[in-house]
C-alpha cells in the first residue's frame, strides 16, 4: 500500500508517495534521495540517522515515514546557509572531529538541538544530548571539543 | 629538509573533506545509486557447521522482478584465502559458520530481494559444532576442512587437527632459565570475539560495461586486492576488472583484507550483475554483518615467567589458541603476531611460546586495528603486574628494570633503534599521578606498555601532477576512512610544493588510475603513501625548478617555492609564479609528473643497518569499582606515545584516542556472544553494547618527541598502537582497587562481580 507524505523539509513543501512500511530515512535516502542521513544499524541505536522533527532530534530509522505528515524535519542538508557553515559544522571541521565521517550528520544535529535550547551545555547536558550517537574513530574527545566551541561560537564567547 | 625549516607538518589544517561531510554531501560507498540498479540479498548459513545436501531456487526465480539467483554452481569453482586457500564465494557443499553465504539474488527492490531469498530451499545435513580452539584441535573434535594439510612444522602423527597456522618463538633456553628463577608465575588470560563495527555497511555495487569489463564499487580498505580476487574467483582476465572505491565510513582493520572481510560481498554482488545483465548493489544489514563479515579475534593465552629476586626476567613460556573462524582469513598473520608479542617488548633472554590459529565454526579473523596485539599485550601487561605484585615490586619499577635499550633485541625484533619505553612510562606515571594521588576507596590506578610494528611490508608508489594553476592532484592507493590521504597527504604535498593544503586533492582509489597498493592497513598510510607523496613532490619540484630556472636564468639548486611563488633564494623578487611555470609545461614536457615510490627492500635495509624504530607507548588509569553492582568507572585516562613525529597533530591524536576506545570499549563491554551450537546471541546494535559518550573518559594524550620513525620526517604509524594497552591498563586498575585479578574479557559488571565474590570480596 502507497500513501503521499505532505511535509516540510529543511523549510520546503515536500509531498511524494511511500510505501507504507518505509521508514523517513529511507523516505528522506531513497524516495527524496537526500543522502546525508546515514543508514547505520536501523534499530534506533546509534544516531546516524538523525534528523530533528518538530524542533526534536528522532531516529529517522526507527520512524515512520508516515509520521512525517505536516511535520517540521530539519536534515542535515539543511543546516548551512549556502556556502556558510552553521557554526556546529564549522566546529566539526575546526577540532578534528571528522574522522570518516560517517556519524557527523547525525551528531551535528543532535549538537544543534542541544545548543537551540543552552548555550552553556554542562557535561551532564552533553551527555544526555548525545549518548545516543555513537562514533567509533575519536573516542569522543574532539567531538566534546566542538561541542564547546560551537557553543562559544554561537553565544558569542569565542 | 630539516624539521626547524617545516612549515605545515605538525600542525592540525582542516581535513581534506570536511565540508562534505559536514554537510551531508553523499561521499560514502552507500550512497551510490547506479542508473536502473537492481538490489542484491544474501542468503546465509542458519547452521555454523553442515553439508548442503540441495538447494532450489526454481521458487525464487520465480517471483516477479527477481533478476538473477545465483549459488556455487554458478561461480568458477575457485578457491581464496590469504595463507590456506580454503573459501569459495559461495558455501560450496559444506557451511561453516552461521552467516556463511550460500546463495544471492538480484531484484527490483530489497523488498522483492528478501523474499526471494526466504523462497530459496537448502536442505542442510547438520554437522557437530566446535567453537572452542583449544577443543577444535583435540582428535575427536569434528573437521572443518577435510582437504587442508596441518602446517608443515606440525607432525602429522601429533594427533591434532583444524590447525592453520603454527608459529613458534624459541630464544636461548626457555626450560632450563626458568627452572633457576626465583620465581615462575604461571597464568591463562582470554580474550572474546569483537566486531570493529565501523558505522557504514559493507557495500558492494557491480556493473558490465558494454566492453565486457566489470567494474566493482567497494567500500573496502584494499581496493587492489579486491580486484586481484574479484578476478579470479569470477574467472576473468584481471584487466577486465576495475574497482573503484566509494568513502569508507569507517573500517579498523575490519575491510582491510581482500574480498574475506566482507565474505565475498563484491564478487558476490559482480556474479549476480553478470547473471542479470543489470548494474547491482547489496547493502549489507548491521546485524547480517555482526554475524558475517572479519572480527578481532577471540584468543586464549598460557603465559608463565621466570623472574629474580630484583626483578630481572630470565625465561618466559607460553601457547597462543588463537580463532580464526570458519576459514583461515587473516587468522594465520593475527595468531603469529599474538604469539610473538605475546614474548612481550621487555628483555626476554630465554623464550619459547607455541601458537596455534584454530579453524573453529564461527565468523572469520580479519586484520582488525592491530591484529593480534591487544590480545597479547592483555596478557602480557596484566601478568607483568601479577609478578610485580608477587614480587612485591612497584609495577612501574618492575616494568623499567626489563626495558631494551637501543642495539637490544626483543622477541620478533632483532634489532631496536632507539627505544621510548622507558621515557612513557615515566611521562605515563607523572600524568597520572603515580604514587601521588590519593586514591580513595574502591579506586585504584593501573598502567600498562605496548608496542607495534613499524617498516616492513608492501611498498606503494605516489603520482602527483601539477595543474596549470598551481594546484594538485594526488594518485595514491589508500583509501580516505579518517587517515591518511585526507589529513597527512595535502600536508606532506603542501610541505614540499610551497602551496596551500587546500589546493591539493588525493584521489579516491580507482584501479584502473591510482598506483597499486596493498590497502590501507597495518598502520602504513603515513609510512607508505607519506613517504611516496613526500618523495613524488620533490619530484615534481625538481621538473618546476628546472623549467624555473630557464625563466629566471638562475641555477634550478638556487630557487625555492614560497606561497606559490618559484623564486630566487636571498632575491625574492626575482620569481615566476607556479602556476605560469606549470602551465608553461604544456608546451615542454605536457605536465609536470612527480613519481615516488616507498621501497620496501630499502625500509628492510635501513632496518637490518640501524634497528626498527618501532613505537612504543603507556597507558595509565584510576577506576572506581562498585563493590555492589561489579561496576568499573574510568575517573581517569592518560595515554602517552611516541609516533615520531606527527604529521597532522589532530589526526593523530584521533587516532590513538579513538583506537583506545575501540580497546576501552573491548575491555569494559564489547563482545560478539554465542552459543554452544555457534548461534551469534547479539548480533544487532541493540545487544551489541559499544562505547557511548557516556562510558567514555576524556583520553589525555601526550606526544613523546625526539625517537624519529622510519617515515616522511621521522613519522610512525598511528592507527593501531593505542588499541594495545587499554585492556590490562584498566584490569590491572582493577586489581590496584580490589585486590583481584581477573583474567577473562569483558571486565563487565557480572565478571567483575563474579571476580570480587570468588574472592569473597563482595
Amino acid at each position: 500500500m502507497s500513501l503521499t507524505v505532505n511535509t516540510t523539509i529543511n523549510g520546503q513543501a515536500v509531498s511524494a508517495s511511500a510505501e507504507a512500511s518505509t521508514s523517513l530515512l529511507e523516505f528522506l535516502r531513497d524516495t527524496l534521495e537526500m543522502k546525508g542521513s546515514k543508514l547505520c544499524c536501523n534499530t534506533g541505536e546509534c544516531g546516524a540517522c538523525t534528523v530533528i522533527y518538530n524542533g526534536k532530534p528522532i531516529n529517522s530509522c526507527v520512524t515512520m515515514a508516515a509520521d512525517a505528515n505536516g511535520a517540521e524535519i530539519i536534515t542535515i542538508e539543511g543546516l548551512a546557509d549556502g556556502d556558510k557553515l552553521h557554526p556546529v559544522q564549522q566546529a566539526f571541521i575546526d577540532t578534528g572531529a571528522v574522522q570518516c565521517g560517517y556519524c557527523t550528520p547525525g551528531y551535528i544535529i543532535s549538537v544543534k538541538a542541544l545548543l537551540d535550547r543552552t548555550t552553556k551545555p554542562t557535561a551532564e547536558d552533553i551527555e544526555e544530548a548525545v549518548s545516543g550517537n555513537i562514533c567509533r574513530c575519536t573516542g569522543y574527545n574532539k567531538i566534546v571539543d566542538a561541542i564547546h566551541l560551537a557553543a562559544d561560537r554561537i553565544a558569542g564567547r569565542a | 629538509m630539516a624539521k626547524a625549516e617545516l612549515k605545515i607538518i605538525g600542525s592540525s589544517p582542516a581535513r581534506m573533506g570536511g565540508v562534505d561531510r559536514v554537510v551531508g554531501r553523499g561521499v560514502y560507498g552507500i550512497d551510490l545509486m547506479l542508473k536502473d540498479q537492481l538490489h542484491g540479498a544474501i542468503l546465509r548459513s542458519q547452521y555454523a557447521h553442515a553439508k548442503i545436501v540441495s538447494i532450489d531456487t526454481s521458487e525464487a526465480r520465480k517471483i516477479p522482478g527477481v533478476h538473477a539467483v545465483v549459488t556455487a554452481e554458478d561461480a568458477p569453482n575457485v578457491r581464496y584465502g590469504r595463507s590456506y586457500i580454503d573459501r569459495h564465494i559461495l558455501a560450496r557443499g559444506k557451511v561453516r559458520f552461521m552467516g556463511d553465504p550460500v546463495a544471492a539474488v538480484a531484484a527490483e527492490s530489497p523488498a522483492i530481494a528478501r523474499q526471494a531469498l526466504k523462497k530459496i530451499k537448502v536442505v542442510y545435513e547438520p554437522l557437530p559444532v566446535v567453537i572452542d580452539p583449544e577443543e577444535a584441535i583435540k582428535a575427536d573434535a569434528p573437521t572443518l576442512h577435510d582437504d587442508m594439510p596441518l602446517p608443515k612444522t606440525i607432525p602429522a602423527d601429533a594427533g591434532l587437527k583444524n590447525i592453520c597456522g603454527h608459529t613458534v618463538v624459541h630464544i636461548g633456553d626457555a626450560e632450563k632459565a626458568m627452572a633457576e628463577a626465583d620465581l615462575v608465575v604461571d597464568e591463562v588470560y582470554e580474550t572474546k570475539m569483537i566486531h570493529p563495527q565501523y558505522l557504514e555497511p559493507r557495500i558492494a555495487a557491480a556493473q558490465m560495461e558494454p566492453n565486457g569489463r566489470l567494474t566493482v564499487w567497494a567500500n573496502a580498505q584494499a581496493p587492489f586486492p579486491v580486484r586481484q580476487e574479484v578476478a579470479k574467483t569470477l574467472g576473468l582476465p584481471l584487466n577486465n576488472v576495475r574497482v573503484i572505491s566509494a568513502g569508507l565510513g569507517g573500517g579498523f582493520g575490519g575491510k582491510g583484507s581482500g574480498i574475506t572481510s566482507g565474505a565475498a560481498v563484491e564478487p558476490i554482488c559482480g556474479l549476480l550483475a553478470l547473471k542479470a545483465k543489470r548494474p547491482v548493489m547489496i547493502v549489507l544489514d548491521k546485524a547480517e554483518e555482526t554475524i558475517s563479515t572479519t572480527i578481532r579475534s577471540a584468543a586464549k593465552m598460557y603465559i608463565k615467567t621466570g623472574v629474580k629476586k630484583d626483578g630481572t626476567i630470565v625465561a618466559r613460556t607460553g601457547k597462543v589458541f588463537y580463532d580464526a573462524g570458519g576459514y583461515s582469513g587473516f587468522g594465520v598473520q593475527a595468531g603469529g603476531r599474538c604469539t610473538n608479542m605475546l614474548g612481550g617488548w621487555y628483555l626476554m633472554p630465554n623464550c619459547h611460546i607455541e601458537g596455534y590459529t584454530v579453524y573453529t565454526n564461527k565468523q572469520v579473523c580479519g586484520p582488525v586495528r592491530g591484529p593480534g596485539g591487544p590480545q597479547a599485550a592483555f596478557a602480557v601487561e596484566s601478568h607483568m603486574d601479577s609478578i610485580a605484585a608477587k614480587l612485591g615490586m612497584d609495577p612501574t619499577e618492575f616494568r623499567l628494570k626489563n626495558i631494551p635499550k637501543a642495539g637490544d633485541k626483543i622477541v620478533g625484533v632483532p634489532k631496536l633503534r632507539d627505544v621510548s619505553l622507558g621515557e612513557t612510562i615515566r611521562i605515563a606515571k607523572e600524568k597520572i599521578g603515580w604514587g601521588k594521588v590519593k586514591l580513595e576507596k574502591n579506586q585504584g590506578m593501573g598502567i600498562a606498555t605496548g608496542s607495534w610494528i613499524e617498516s616492513a611490508g608492501p611498498g606503494g608508489g605516489s603520482i602527483i601532477k601539477v595543474n596549470e594553476d598551481g594546484s594538485v592532484t594526488v594518485h595514491i592507493g589508500k583509501i580516505d576512512m579518517g587517515t591518511v590521504p585526507g589529513f597527512g597527504i595535502p600536508m606532506i604535498v603542501a610541505e614540499e610544493l610551497g602551496i596551500p593544503v587546500s589546493d591539493v586533492t588525493v584521489v579516491n582509489v580507482d584501479t584502473d588510475a591510482s598506483p597499486w597498493d596493498a590497502g590501507t592497513v597495518g598502520s602504513r598510510g603515513i609510512l607508505v603513501s607519506g613517504g611516496a607523496s613526500r618523495l613524488a613532490a620533490i619530484d615534481a619540484r625538481t621538473q618546476l625548478f628546472k623549467m624555473a630556472a630557464r625563466k629566471l636564468e638562475a641555477s634550478p639548486d638556487d630557487l625555492e617555492i614560497v606561497d606559490k611563488q618559484i623564486r630566487v633564494k636571498g632575491t625574492p623578487a626575482k620569481s615566476v609564479p607556479l602556476a605560469t611555470v606549470a602551465t608553461d609545461a604544456h608546451n615542454v614536457i605536457g605536465e609536470v609528473i612527480g613519481r615516488g615510490y616507498c621501497d620496501n627492500l630499502e625500509l628492510m635495509a635501513e632496518e637490518k643497518a640501524h634497528g626498527s624504530s618501532q613505537p612504543f607507548t603507556t597507558h595509565a588509569c584510576i577506576v572506581e569499582v562498585s563493590p555492589d553492582t561489579g561496576n568499573v568507572k574510568i575517573l581517569k585516562y592518560v595515554a602517552v606515545h611516541d609516533i615520531g613525529q606527527p604529521i597532522h597533530l589532530a589526526a593523530v591524536e584521533g587516532q590513538i584516542e579513538g583506537a583506545a576506545a575501540m580497546s576501552i570499549g573491548q575491555a569494559l563491554c564489547e563482545q560478539v556472544v554465542f552459543d554452544k551450537n555457534g548461534r551469534t546471541l547479539n548480533p544487532s546494535f541493540v545487544d551489541y553494547l559499544m562505547p557511548t559518550i557516556n562510558m567514555m573518559p576524556r583520553i589525555e594524550t601526550t606526544l613523546v618527541h625526539g625517537y624519529p620513525g622510519s617515515g616522511p620526517y621521522g613519522a610512525k604509524g598511528a592507527g593501531e598502537i593505542a588499541c594495545v594497552p587499554p585492556m590490562a591498563c584498566i584490569a590491572n586498575a582493577i586489581f590496584n582497587a580490589t585486590g583481584v585479578r581477573i583474567n577473562k574479557l569483558p571486565l563487565s559488571p557480572e565478571n567483575v562481580l563474579r571476580g570480587l565474590k570468588e574472592a569473597g570480596k563482595a
